[in-house]
């Protein structure tokens, strides 16, 4: 009886991997398929194999060589870069205020920053893309098809979420480290930079690294900001240099979405466990 | 206790002082050059800061403030002139203010007949233009570079062979100085009679009627040709005729870019086939993804598994890839000629689906693509909501005779739903508006319906953004925004509904 038993456990353990395996295959096979794709010689989509017979690094030369492929990628950092930092630090000031001032106006100001940010912004975009336009013609450098005006909008769509979730870190951090400080004669902002910044770095990470990931990935708005094609972030890049020409470009787009997703595959994997626990708890990652 | 101001205090103070300076500087300037807004601007943003930083009741703003300002200029503002573009007309065709559009419908001119032409001789010296003589058949005039026509008695002329050589002293100018200081008067009309004049050629003037005459008391524009009247409907001149003309203008319409959604039969069907796909692309792709991210949660939180966080690692690879990516990736393999699935399948079987290009299957490739891409959240969210369950109610469960399978339907998926559902709601609202994901995989084909904007697969958000920048009758910007406020008020119904539905389950687990 013992050893039926063992036979039935066996059995469900077996079963158990086999089903593991059978999902991990069904997630990885588009990347593998990408990633052997891109040292195959040949661009035909139809024509390539997923294990090339004789390997070579010609898409990536060509790519980066006769394409503005790195143009591209060195946009989207810059942008998500500038983006996430400035996020940060502006985020974390409000929900500093937030969390530790009373005032007045402050429940109404958090509900209505609640109520704002279930607003998609890219609900919006006929009246931004309207509103660049019209700035553009006062301060050119603010205007449409300009990286500072992308940046600008991006920061103004991550203002509410990102405030509400430091916000509800910070009141996590207990006042007395800053009563001390306050007490030795800082500031209240002093006591923020060098008492409660430091103590929030975990979560200063985690909302860099998301916000970094999600601009990297926006497309809407940067496809109707951007006109120039050497202004183009990755998302918008990468499309139309793919287009519908599997025939002939096939192996540079594998090579370039290997390059570009690499950066983002590590910061994920860095962070992994920060990064998941902050996207489940509320967070919609794109 | 006062304390003493520190040597920051007054620095700060003093570069406020500098900046204010500053400030009134700038606005006399603009007050100068009539730039009224910019004005009101400026002056406006600088007491603003004097208010945040000299009050001590606005401190706490002074940290919220530069957050506040992003959030009111990107997502506030332009929410708010959504709302208003959506009650007007505004769309290509209808960009100008009514007066301007008077302004160039009455400029359009018309040649009298029979046409008339002024050759014209210029007088003052080289780099200076002193005045034009202008010979119209026994009508002749001396035109100014202001635009002032003076009969030729008024002036001293001196003719030879029926041109003046010089007037009021000026000796006749050479073409070649002559040109580069005619050609500023290019484009000028210079009113004459009912009509005007206006450089024709580098040589002669030519006099002009115009095409219509704008009589303010009736708000009517007359043909003078035809006699043709054109009265004001929906922000354009039309006539009798039903013949409109272009440019119209700007005004509010109240709520009709809405009823054209409802009856207008050019919009009624498409938003309504396109809504009905919406609904059901955000519910399938949630439902589906979630049961198999369920299932594989299930299966992962087998402590026997050994690997089991290896596996993790493995199967949350879709969603540590850019999104942008991976869809382009799924849209060259669902390719119906070179793509893999096809070949695959026609090596094998000898069979071809038309993935992209049948209405059915454009679907299918979008949900299937989507439940890849979102399945390792809905895993991750499982995965911690199952190790939040106390496993003494698994115990008393056992104790009870319950079987694995009513364990799970009437303890792990009760439970489980309590901490979930408020992140499945957030799922759907995401997917809802998951513009990306159509947009790089389908852009919204098939093809349904000649003539109408929105495809198959098109939900509400590509089809609003087909409205406003991809319109073959140009940029439908009224359209699209009437659009975007009905998008939001389903993301408000569904996010209200959803908030009273998350309160009652919690109060269902206190009670537990």
């Amino acid at each position: 009886m013992a050893s039926r038993r063992s036979l039935g456990w066996w059995a469900r353990r077996l079963l158990r991997n086999f089903l593991a395996w059978v999902a991990i295959a069904f997630a990885l096979f588009p990347a593998l398929f990408v990633v052997g794709t891109s040292f195959n010689p040949t661009n035909n989509l139809s024509a390539t194999r997923m294990i090339p017979d004789r390997p070579t690094l010609v898409h990536y030369r060509v790519l980066v060589r006769d394409y503005p492929f790195l143009t591209w990628l060195g946009n989207t950092v810059k942008v998500a870069g500038i983006t996430s930092v400035v996020t940060v630090f502006l985020c974390a000031l409000g929900a500093y205020a937030f969390s530790r001032f009373r005032f007045r106006g402050r429940r109404t100001s958090l509900l209505t920053l609640l109520l704002v940010q279930m607003f998609p912004q890219t609900l919006g975009m006929v009246a931004i893309f309207l509103l660049l336009n019209t700035l553009g013609k006062h301060l050119p450098w603010l205007g449409v098809n300009t990286h500072p005006g992308l940046i600008l909008v991006y920061l103004g769509g991550a203002m509410g979420f990102n405030t509400w979730f430091m916000k509800g870190y910070f009141d996590t951090i207990p006042r007395s480290l800053e009563e001390s400080a306050l007490v030795d004669g800082a500031t209240p902002f002093q006591a923020f930079v060098r008492v409660v910044l430091p103590l929030a770095r975990p979560i200063l990470a985690v909302v860099v690294v998301i916000q970094f990931i999600t601009i990297y990935s926006e497309y809407l708005l940067a496809s109707i900001l951007l006109k120039g094609e050497r202004m183009y972030t990755l998302s918008v890049g990468l499309r139309l240099f793919l287009g519908d020409n599997y025939r002939d470009r096939w192996g540079m787009f594998a090579a370039g979405a290997v390059l570009g997703a690499l950066l983002i595959l590590a910061l994920f994997y860095a962070l992994q466990s920060q990064i998941v626990s902050g996207l489940t708890g509320g967070a919609v990652k794109e | 206790m006062r304390r003493i101001p520190a040597v920051g205090t007054w620095a700060k103070g003093g570069l406020l002082a500098l900046l204010d300076a500053l400030v009134v500087f700038w606005c006399v300037l603009f007050a100068w050059d009539g730039r009224w807004a910019f004005l009101a601007l400026t002056a406006g943003g600088a007491l603003l800061l004097n208010a945040l930083l000299l009050s001590r009741r606005a401190y706490p703003f002074r940290y919220l403030a530069p957050g506040l300002l992003f959030l009111g200029l990107m997502v506030v503002y332009p929410m708010g002139y959504t709302v208003y573009i959506s009650f007007t007309n505004y769309a290509t065709g209808n960009l100008l203010p009514k007066r301007e559009a008077i302004r160039l419908l009455t400029e359009r001119e018309i040649v009298p007949d029979p046409p008339r032409r002024f050759p014209f001789t210029g007088y003052g010296t080289p780099g200076s233009l002193y005045a034009l003589y202008l010979r119209g058949e026994g009508e002749d005039y001396v035109l100014f570079p202001d635009g002032r026509l003076s009969a030729p008695q008024n002036h001293r002329l001196v003719f030879s062979d029926g041109v003046p050589e010089s007037v009021d002293g000026y000796p006749q100018l050479l073409g070649r100085d002559l040109f580069p200081l005619v050609a500023q008067l290019q484009g000028r009309r210079i009113p004459y009679r009912e009509g005007w004049l206006r450089l024709a050629t580098l040589r002669e003037f030519g006099f002009y009627l115009p095409q219509y005459r704008y009589d303010p008391a009736a708000d009517t524009l007359v043909d003078q040709a035809t006699g043709k009247v054109y009265t004001p409907r929906e922000g354009r001149f039309v006539a009798p005729d039903g013949e409109a003309l272009d440019p119209g203008w700007v005004e509010t319409v109240g709520l009709a870019n809405y009823v054209r959604f409802f009856r207008d039969p050019l919009y009624h069907g498409a938003f309504v086939r396109v809504f009905l796909w919406n609904v059901a692309w955000a519910v399938l792709s949630v439902a589906f993804s979630f049961a198999l991210g369920l299932a594989l949660a299930l299966l992962l939180n087998d402590r026997g598994l050994r690997l089991r966080k290896v596996y993790r690692s493995l199967l949350i690879v879709p969603y540590a890839l850019p999104a942008f990516i991976s869809v382009l990736i799924w849209r060259a393999f669902f390719n119906q000629e070179l793509g893999l699935f096809n070949q695959t399948l026609f090596s094998w079987f000898g069979v071809k689906v038309p993935w992209l290009q049948n209405v059915f299957w454009a679907r299918f490739s979008l949900i299937l693509t989507n439940v890849w891409l979102t399945y390792p959240y809905m895993m991750l969210v499982s995965l911690g909501a199952l190790q939040s369950i106390p496993g003494e109610l698994y115990e008393a469960a056992k104790v009870d005779g319950a079987g694995s399978w009513r364990r799970f339907t009437h303890v792990t998926f009760p439970l489980l739903m309590i901490s979930v559902s408020p992140l499945l709601i957030g799922s759907f609202a995401f997917t809802f508006n998951n513009f990306t994901l159509i947009w790089l995989l389908t852009r919204g084909e098939p093809v349904v319906e000649i003539g109408s904007r929105a495809g198959a697969t098109d939900i509400l958000l590509s089809y609003a953004y087909k409205l406003a920048f991809e319109g073959a009758r140009g940029n439908e910007w009224s359209m699209a925004s009437a659009l975007a406020v009905l998008i939001f008020l389903i993301v408000i119904l569904v996010s209200g509904v959803s908030f009273a539905r998350t309160r009652a389950l919690e109060e269902v687990s206190r009670g537990l």
